[in-house]
């Protein structure tokens, strides 16, 4: 009775429109002129013959792939620190690691355009040590721009993921890791054999919230980068605004582009489900 | 159990409540106009506009409003800053919802997205065909953006006709004078800015790296466009555009253009003296004025043509926006404050120019005093005179509704002729691409 209106909010904001893009995504046609394609399923096979959106596919996983690991990785080490009973100004460091988070991902984009501007911080630096002899153009090259990009990723989002793991951690038993301690494991062995398994269930979750936010990524490509060259940094979502709302808008088009997505992460989300959880 | 109806009833009340103050706030917000008295009298009522640079066209449009108050005290025109992709958005929106009761009575449009919106929203717009407004004291080339079917549907505000301006103190340095740089080829300039940056160790020109913006300028300077009359994409072998590729291609590569990544780099790159020129359309004079230092050190010539492209012409343009009025509009208030104003008013473009650079498409400023001032900023020279010259010499150009999708194209086309891809190739792969996003 109480989850009543909730439910029904739920219902009216969020699988309302679901339904309706769908139906949305089955139609075909410029601006307000839409009618049901023929076949139905037209968009959904344009997408497949669409070399830019193959190319923005190409672009996510390749953020995708590289960018999440290396994030909850750096973020289990960097809670496993923060963890330490004797660490001393504890809640310093968690602010200082955690408070990207709380930067607008717009203003966080533009600081990171500028500093990686061709007369930026980081040419400057470089050239300063001698490094390079010319500034490199970091944005205007196709590897060093989804370098910038995974940069700025990993900035924005580690602290935020640390904080889970810290939370995770902070609910295990002290006692397992101080048993540890006392059989002769080391620090990396008590971390690896007591820690991590223990933090399973909050792997798999941050797993899922990052492939997840990774795959609907769109401030960064837009951002720093505007999706060029030629395409090779742009992001499915940001593909997805762009025939919306910048070229002649195909919504229809645009609406099974964003069901595609959703498949794509329910499929990821439901594999890392299956690999992630041991718990029969 | 009563804190937890209480809770209940405030979570079902709270999201409620918000939904609906939403729809409240929508359904008020641009106030309706209050129809006008008879049509010759003093009129009344708001006008609402949308437009987006405070030091540009909503300065303008508040001097305009400032003019027609004089015989019409009782007009309210009411400015709202919206960005230009905003713009674009919330008529993508409000279109799509069929919400046209939120539209503004006059927006600014750019002008290379009119014909584009006109033709995919026609219920958005409200033509000119029954305003007093005289079409024939504009440009063709430049009305032909925003005419549909022969209709007009935008009125022309800032001209977008293309200038090269360049440092004269640097060029001196080197031996140059802004006259070796006027009425002369690429290759020429290519050679002349070689010595120059040799001696001055400066590029004469920057870029955004990505934009096509320049090879589009120099494509319509020879009279061809990407897509043909009837809407089609020419960009396949097209040797003007393939010839504009490759002049790019050897600005960048012999050093004398600089790629940078940003507008805000551009702007920097020759405010900042590091580079001695640059090469867009006349409005970018505002942003090259900023830097006070360098007054008296500017001069503006034409472009630079293409080199064996029949056609080719020292003239092209980038850019420009015109106004036009919506179908939520009180047509009659908002097309006779236009008509009085932004086509009828030299008194309003005498006083926007000094302090703005917005250059009138209107061809009866041609001969106002104030056009023909000498500018103290670009060593003495008429500057918007020269302007308003060149612009009547602007090839014509068919912009169709699918402009953006076939510059981007070029424009990646471009990125990877620069990095070495076979060019003839790379435009057969944009003309795909463009074929593609019109199916």
């Amino acid at each position: 009775m109480f989850l009543l209106p909730a439910a029904l909010l739920i219902g009216a904001m969020s699988f309302y429109p679901m339904a309706q893009a769908f139906i949305l995504s089955l139609k075909t046609g410029r601006g307000t002129r839409l009618n049901f394609a023929d076949p139905l399923w037209y968009n959904y096979q344009r997408l497949l013959q669409d070399d830019i959106f193959k190319l923005t596919v190409q672009n996510t996983f390749v953020y995708l792939i590289i960018q999440v690991p290396i994030m909850l990785v750096i973020a289990l080490i960097l809670a496993n620190l923060l963890n330490d009973r004797n660490l001393r100004f504890k809640g310093l460091w968690r602010t200082a690691i955690f408070l990207p988070c709380a930067v607008g991902l717009v203003s966080y984009s533009l600081v990171f355009r500028t500093i990686f501007a061709t007369d930026g911080l980081v040419n400057d630096m470089l050239m300063g040590l001698h490094f390079i002899d010319s500034p490199i153009n970091w944005l205007g090259q196709t590897g060093t721009a989804r370098i910038v990009i995974i940069l700025g990723l990993l900035w924005r989002w580690t602290g935020y993921n640390m904080v889970f793991y810290l939370a995770a951690m902070q609910n295990l038993d002290y006692s397992t890791l101080e048993a540890a301690k006392i059989d002769g494991a080391g620090p990396f062995k008590t971390f690896w054999y007591v820690t991590v398994p223990q933090l399973r269930p909050m792997i798999l979750l941050t797993a899922i919230l990052s492939t997840n936010g990774t795959i609907q990524l769109f401030d960064e490509s837009w951002n720093l980068t505007q999706g060029g060259p030629a395409y090779t940094t742009m992001s499915m979502s940001h593909y997805l605004f762009e025939l919306s709302f910048q070229k002649n808008p195909n919504f229809g088009y645009g609406a099974a582009l964003s069901y595609v997505i959703l498949i794509m992460v329910a499929i990821l989300a439901a594999i890392q489900m299956k690999v992630g959880d041991k718990r029969d | 159990m009563n804190k937890l109806q209480k809770f209940a009833s405030l979570a079902l009340a709270l999201p409620l409540s918000i939904a609906l103050a939403a729809c409240g706030g929508g359904a008020t917000a641009p106030a309706p106009t209050t129809t006008s008295a008879a049509a010759s009298g003093p009129k009344s009522g708001t006008v609402t506009v949308w437009c987006w640079d405070p030091a540009f066209n909503i300065y303008a449009m508040n001097e305009a409003a400032k003019i027609y108050n004089k015989d019409n005290p009782d007009v309210k025109i009411n400015v709202v800053e919206t960005s230009w992709d905003d713009v674009q958005t919330k008529l993508t929106t409000l279109a799509q919802s069929r919400e046209t009761k939120q539209l503004p009575d006059i927006f600014l449009m750019q002008n290379n997205a009119f014909q584009k919106n006109v033709i995919n929203y026609p219920e958005m717009f409200s033509d000119f065909s029954k305003s007093s407004v005289d079409f024939s004291q504009f440009p063709a080339g430049v009305t032909a953006y925003s005419t549909v079917d022969n209709k007009n549907y935008g009125l022309p505000f800032d001209n977008g006709t293309a200038v090269l301006a360049l440092r004269t103190d640097v060029l001196k340095e080197a031996g140059f004078t802004a006259d070796d740089f006027t009425n002369i080829t690429w290759s020429d300039f290519i050679a002349k800015a070689k010595v120059v940056k040799e001696k001055t160790k400066k590029p004469l020109l920057s870029n955004t790296s990505g934009s096509g913006d320049m090879a589009m300028m120099m494509l319509q300077s020879a009279g061809a466009s990407l897509f043909d009359e009837n809407g089609n994409p020419t960009i396949s072998g097209n040797q003007a555009l393939l010839k504009s590729i490759e002049t790019y291609k050897e600005l960048v590569s012999s050093g004398v253009l600089t790629e940078v990544n940003s507008w805000d780099e551009y702007v920097g790159s020759f405010v900042n003296g590091n580079v001695a020129g640059t090469l867009n359309g006349v409005w970018i004079l505002g942003s090259v004025q900023t830097a006070k230092d360098q007054s008296g050190k500017w001069a503006i010539t034409n472009l630079p043509k293409l080199d064996g492209v029949t056609g080719a012409t020292n003239y092209s343009a980038n850019g420009g926006s015109s106004w036009a009025i919506s179908s939520n509009a009180n047509y009659e208030l908002a097309s006779d404050f236009l008509a009085k104003t932004f086509a009828g008013s030299k008194q309003l473009f005498d006083t926007i120019l000094p302090s703005s650079g917005a250059v009138a498409n209107w061809l009866p400023m041609a001969d106002s005093s104030v056009y023909a001032e000498p500018q103290e900023f670009f060593g003495g020279q008429p500057v918007f005179q020269k302007v308003i010259e060149f612009s009547k010499q602007v090839p014509k150009n068919n912009t169709g509704v699918y402009y953006y999708e076939g510059r981007d194209a070029v424009s990646a086309a471009v990125t990877k002729i620069i990095n070495g891809t076979d060019p003839a190739a790379a435009l057969d792969e944009a003309q795909k691409t463009v074929e593609f996003a019109m199916k």
